[in-house]
């Protein structure tokens, strides 16, 4: 995106909205994952786009040691391509961390992965593609671990490849299972806009959060385009959705303007609130109970200088949820707040740390901090600005030190996207044989 | 039984320890909501149960698919040494509790099942199952079923079919001891043999899993 579109961009941000893609880490996974990894990560699992004509031209999902104690420390040590580009962007294990869901946003396919096994050493062991035909829904973004099940949460849908989308449930054996429209009706007297993005669930509260963002029609489009197009930045998503986790059924339409995008809930105990950013309106937004019980959502800080629309993207809440990184795309920062009071976020620190950011990865332990570039293959930067790479870094409380950096152009990979972490299984544990 | 018990219970206390030092810790279960009415809502039929033939705690033969039809089950995979206050002897508080809170009920709950099968069948033969259970195999109030495989061969593909991950410690020579690494799962599987709902720790959670029974057995009353 180039000074005009920005321009262009800023003058349109009053009522509409652009977006982003993001979410990662440890600490966004299911707080009912098993397996959380509390120390050193043993790899990074990297979904990567193809980029035609730089190596194979195909998605790929790439797995990096990041293991200091490792000869191969911040070398790429393993690839698997899925054979073709379908606009790779979001993963989720499932509920055992066995297995690790990918999908495309254009070809809406899923690839699983085991990761289980051999963790250095990812197989693809079965692709779903009936996505769109169980569901008419497009555009696979959220993959959310349920027991037994994958939660997925789309983006757009097949009649007109717009906004209106809704919530997929598989089984873990790649079965369909159910589908769940975004509601388009008023609820407690806000009107559902039927878009969909993040997924989050608070289990103690029986509550599903789900987020907004745009469809097909704009997220496959240029983003120069995008934003010079009025009528197409009518279609991002402004809301909030409140659901029954139980019943899987909208109970609440919150309205928060701005399409917020990553949804993080508070994991330390007796903290039910969570916590998202507007893209476009450059805010964060806190949604949690008032004193009466009715959940509510209200903006509680700024992320950079709205007017320049640094365009958030990807957030990362730190295990005991008092900190929470925010990367900002367009003009390559990475923003620390201190949520010690989540009503009032404060920033504290800020680094640039690439042209372009988008994902972050913190380690359970806060100590490590990981970040990908590229947000979508047709809204990434031009021209030197289109760097595209893995960094890795050390997080004292303070400051950032840069740990390693993978080039993923020069390495021919293509646009790094969604990263989530993997241990080595330990030396005293051996999988159930028959002889066993 | 008590010792059983006594577990739940230091789990408990385990958690309120845990819970101020680190929040990744394993931690009870909460329920901060009213849950929803039996039968106003409909549970995801999330996937079918296979057949297999299995040992009771008498050593006579079972089919699986007998004991997942027929009634309303709750089914889980223990091992009768599991030393994980929040894994398996947890599971079990859960079930004898679920079990009073049923047999409380002025009609009983003759449609209801608990079937627990074993991850360890080297070790929990049908005679160490029959002490583990004492009288609840026996009762005739609410049927409780506790089943090991002949094999590990055996029981793999009942822990494929159901999603259930096990693993195995060994010693520093590779030697498999008796701790075995697994989710804490409990499956609720309707009269017609599907799963309907599978709780992990985080959803075990009585009052819920006693409307999910209610809400499948008004549905099966109502096919009737």
């Amino acid at each position: 995106m180039n000074t005009r579109h920005l321009l262009v961009l800023a003058t349109l941000v009053a009522g509409a909205l652009t977006a982003v893609a993001a979410d990662a880490d440890e600490t966004c996974n299911s707080p009912y994952l098993s397996r959380l990894i509390k120390g050193q990560e043993d790899v990074v699992h990297v979904w990567t786009l193809g980029v035609e004509g730089l190596g194979d031209g195909s998605d790929k999902l790439v797995t990096v040691d990041v293991n200091p104690a490792s000869p191969r420390y911040g070398k790429v040590i393993h690839s698997v391509s899925v054979g073709g580009r379908g606009e790779a962007h979001h993963m989720g294990f499932t509920d055992d961390r066995r297995y690790l869901w990918a999908g495309g946003l254009d070809d809406s396919k899923i690839y699983v992965f085991d990761v289980g096994k051999d963790p250095a050493h990812p197989k693809l062991v079965r692709t779903i593609a009936d996505l769109t035909a169980k569901s008419g829904y497009v555009g696979p973004h959220t993959f959310y671990a349920l027991p037994g099940r994958v939660v997925i949460g789309a983006l757009s849908n097949s009649k007109d490849h717009g906004g209106v989308s809704g919530l997929a449930v598989y089984n873990n054996k790649g079965e369909f299972v159910a589908k769940y429209d975004l509601p388009t009706t008023t609820i407690g007297g806000v009107k559902g806009d039927g878009y969909g993005y993040d997924i989050a669930i608070n289990p103690a509260k029986n509550v599903l959060l789900t987020s907004s963002f745009a469809g097909w029609n704009n997220y496959m489009r240029p983003l120069g385009e995008v934003v010079k197009d009025p009528e197409a930045m009518k279609h991002f998503g402004g809301t909030l959705v409140r659901w029954n986790l139980k019943s899987f059924q909208p109970e609440q339409i919150l309205s928060v303007p701005g399409s917020p995008l990553e949804l993080r809930w508070a994991l330390a105990p007796g903290q039910n609130w969570a916590i998202t950013a507007t893209a476009l309106t450059s805010k964060l937004w806190l949604v949690r109970q008032d004193a009466a019980g009715h959940w509510q959502a209200r903006e509680v800080a700024n992320i950079g200088d709205p007017a320049k629309i640094p365009l958030p993207v990807d957030i990362s809440i730190t295990a005991d949820a008092k900190g929470l990184w925010v990367n900002t795309f367009m003009d390559g920062t990475t923003h620390y707040f201190d949520l010690s009071d989540p009503e009032h976020p404060k920033e504290t620190y800020q680094l640039h740390t690439g042209s372009q950011v988008n994902m972050l990865s913190q380690s359970w332990d806060g100590k490590r901090l990981y970040i990908t570039s590229s947000l979508l293959s047709r809204w990434d930067k031009g021209g030197a600005d289109n760097q595209q790479f893995l960094k890795a870094y050390r997080w004292d409380g303070h400051a950032l030190t840069p740990a390693f950096e993978i080039d993923f152009t020069k390495e021919r990979l293509g646009r790094p996207h969604h990263m989530k972490f993997s241990a080595l299984p330990g030396a005293q544990v051996a999988a159930l044989a028959a002889g066993g | 039984m008590r010792r059983l018990l006594a577990a739940v219970g230091a789990a408990l206390l385990a958690t309120a320890a845990a819970a101020a030092t680190d929040p990744a810790a394993a931690l009870a279960p909460r329920t901060e909501f009213t849950p929803p009415p039996a039968g106003s809502y409909e549970l995801q039929r999330i996937q079918r149960v296979g057949d297999a033939t299995l040992l009771d705690d008498r050593g006579t033969r079972r089919r699986l698919a007998a004991l997942t039809h027929g009634k309303v089950t709750l089914l889980t995979f223990f091992y009768t040494e599991c030393p994980d206050a929040l894994g398996c002897p947890f599971a079990f508080g859960t079930l004898n509790l679920l079990r009073g809170r049923l047999l409380a009920r002025p009609a009983g709950s003759p449609d209801v099942r608990f079937v627990s099968i074993s991850l360890d069948p080297a070790h929990d033969s049908p005679a160490v199952l029959r002490g583990y259970a004492g009288p609840l195999s026996r009762d005739p109030r609410l049927e409780w079923r506790f089943l090991t495989a002949s094999s590990v061969a055996s029981l793999l593909p009942v822990l494929e079919d159901f999603g259930q991950d096990v693993s195995v410690e060994t010693d520093a020579h590779g030697v498999p001891q008796r701790t075995r690494h697994h989710m804490l799962k409990l499956y609720l599987i309707d009269d017609e043999g599907t799963v309907r709902e599978i709780y992990t720790l985080a959803f075990i959670q009585p009052e819920v899993i006693l409307n999910d029974i209610d809400t499948l057995l008004l549905a099966a009353r109502r096919r009737s």
